[in-house]
């Protein structure tokens, strides 16, 4: 197990340095998870700052757990820097692992400074506990981090990543609930949102600060994260690819979609009444 | 003795559909030595090393490297291979420091950083981004890299393509104190003087296969070529009798006249009677033995370059 992971602080701090000292990552690691606050608070929410701060957590667990991780994923394999690694007894493993602990700090990053400026700011309240607050802050974005690199691996190169990245980006976020109320949209859509893995993240954020859930009312959509985060693991385990020139593991990616589908289908069928709480500004 | 072999390969080929890259070739190496493998471009130099880096399968044939199979023990093997790859790709961000470091963090040992720093003279670029390093700095990282395990065996592939002379002149170094240390250097090259000058053997490689193979002075012994002959005196020669030596005459290159022949010595030897008989001055005499150069232009050089499949 130790031989398999060697190399792994090491590369998780590589790739940190990397992140801190490249002028995008800042923008997209802390200038807008700062917009997205700044147009909540002013713009969509005014005079309800507690109502946002779930959906906002959101967007910022899954955008930092999905762009940076594809990207990173691509433009390494693309380069060649995947190919010059294999010629060392580095595992995949490792690489992945590191890439996904990279996310989670910077995550980090992003979601703290989210939450200390918003606080500043808007003076919004958490209802319930804090740690499961934060538990599940965490637990949301390690169960994005797989679909990032699962967008990684799918991805043929750097023009194709952002386009898919975009695709999966915007239904996971103004469909479920995070950047716009679900019971807000058209009926059907409503039904549809319970498909998306991102409003299990919505439901149990605004479950924990709204309304002062504890773990027990929340076991679903944690249990739902849960399991989107091991069948996402499963998946990368059969995707990774060194080099663009390998095959894609189409039938790994097909029943990976079917299966997280079904997970989803199944936790629609069993936990229906679910009500999203609206933003009082925009009633 | 068998375990002296540190490359054994037989009967390997490779197809990428329909192209043949490899067409069945053997080839063993000892261990020690610098060998170069060279070859026009698509004559499958790197083919021929990404094989033996277990980077690619071959379509048949076996290979073994330090005694491993490359495609199912690769991970054992890289603990024991260097590996330079002809197209440089690094993380960004990082100085040459952090670069080294992160790579030996990939070993179960490595060597100090300061002595790779030292081995490969980076020391003052240390802590420089490597993303900003001249070519030749960039290249002697990556050669810093792939030594940083202390690999018996390192794999260059065309490491001093692109470089100016003087940064080929130190990687050559890096790589003659390699041999000095007992290790085996694999090294592809298109660059002729490179392999006669650096390499203890020269494996020269055309659409596919081995063509020549032995130590430059060797290969430069088994050429079929004439050395040339370049003849300036002041006044007319009547060239007959080294014509009856063997020399051919080839014509005038300025103000000299050239010949060429198989048998040098018979020539200087004649020209010496002729001198003394017609009463001339020789103002300037030059011989030039057949070079690598020949040798790889005879083997190579009458099929253009990009012709991979031969007629029948």
């Amino acid at each position: 197990m130790r031989h398999a992971l060697r190399g792994l602080g090491p590369l998780s701090r590589a790739y940190l340095l990397q992140a801190f000292r490249s002028r995008s990552a800042i923008i997209w690691n802390l200038v807008f998870p700062m917009v997205w606050l700044f147009l909540f608070g002013f713009v969509f929410y005014r005079g309800n700052p507690s109502l946002m701060m779930p959906g906002l957590f959101t967007i910022t667990l899954i955008s930092g757990a999905f762009f940076g991780v594809s990207y990173l994923m691509v433009s390494e394999r693309e380069a060649g820097i995947l190919r010059r690694y294999r010629v060392t007894p580095v595992s995949a493993t490792t690489i992945v692992l590191a890439n996904a602990i990279r996310a989670m700090v910077t995550l980090s990053i992003s979601v703290g400074a989210q939450a200390a400026v918003g606080w500043l700011v808007f003076r919004y309240e958490v209802t319930g506990s804090l740690l499961l607050t934060f538990v599940i802050m965490l637990l949301g974005g390690a169960a994005f981090v797989p679909l990032g690199m699962f967008v990684g691996s799918v991805a043929r190169d750097m023009r194709t990543a952002p386009a898919i990245s975009n695709l999966l980006f915007f239904p996971l976020v103004f469909a479920s609930g995070a950047a716009y109320p679900a019971s807000q949209l058209p009926g059907w859509m409503q039904s549809a949102t319970r498909l998306i893995p991102s409003a299990y993240l919505v439901e149990a954020l605004q479950g924990v600060m709204l309304r002062g859930h504890g773990l027990a009312q929340l076991s679903g959509p944690i249990a739902v994260l849960l399991l989107t985060l091991v069948v996402g693991a499963w998946v990368n385990g059969r995707l990774f690819r060194w080099e663009t020139s390998e095959p894609l593991n189409k039938q790994a990616m097909l029943t990976a979609i079917v299966v997280l589908t079904l997970l989803y289908a199944a936790a629609a069928l069993l936990a229906p009444a679910f009500e999203m709480i609206q933003p009082l500004g925009t009633q | 003795m068998a375990d002296a072999l540190i490359i054994q390969a037989h009967g390997l080929r490779k197809e990428y559909g329909s192209t043949v890259a490899l067409q069945g070739l053997d080839l063993e190496i000892e261990a020690g030595g610098v060998v170069g493998i060279l070859g026009p471009n698509g004559a499958g130099k790197t083919t021929l090393v990404e094989i033996l880096e277990g980077l690619r399968k071959p379509t048949s044939g076996s290979v073994s490297v330090l005694g491993m199979d490359p495609t199912t023990e690769g991970r054992s093997l890289r603990e024991r291979l260097g590996v330079q790859l002809q197209k440089t790709a690094l993380p960004p961000e990082l100085t040459v420091r952090e670069m080294l470091r992160l790579f030996a963090s990939f070993y179960s040992s490595a060597l100090p950083i300061d002595s790779v720093l030292d081995k490969v003279d980076l020391n003052s670029q240390a802590d420089q981004n490597a993303t900003t390093l001249s070519g030749g700095q960039q290249q002697r990282l990556v050669v810093g890299i792939a030594l940083i395990h202390d690999p018996q065996l390192v794999i260059l592939d065309e490491p001093t393509t692109g470089l100016d002379p003087k940064a080929r002149r130190d990687l050559h170094e890096v790589i003659r104190e390699l041999r000095a240390q007992g290790r085996t250097t694999l090294l592809t090259t298109h660059y002729i003087e490179e392999a006669e000058h650096l390499c203890d053997r020269v494996v020269m490689i055309r659409d596919g296969r081995i063509v020549a193979d032995g130590t430059p002075f060797e290969l430069v012994g088994q050429s079929r070529d004439s050395s040339t002959i370049w003849l300036h005196v002041d006044g007319t020669m009547d060239i007959a009798p080294l014509l009856a030596a063997g020399a051919e005459p080839l014509g005038w290159e300025g103000t000299h006249y050239k010949f060429s022949t198989t048998d040098p010595t018979a020539t200087v030897l004649a020209l010496g009677d002729v001198l003394r008989s017609q009463g001339l001055q020789l103002i300037d005499l030059r011989l030039r033995r057949p070079t690598l150069e020949d040798v790889y232009l005879e083997l190579m050089g009458d099929v253009p370059e990009d012709d991979v499949e031969v007629s029948p």
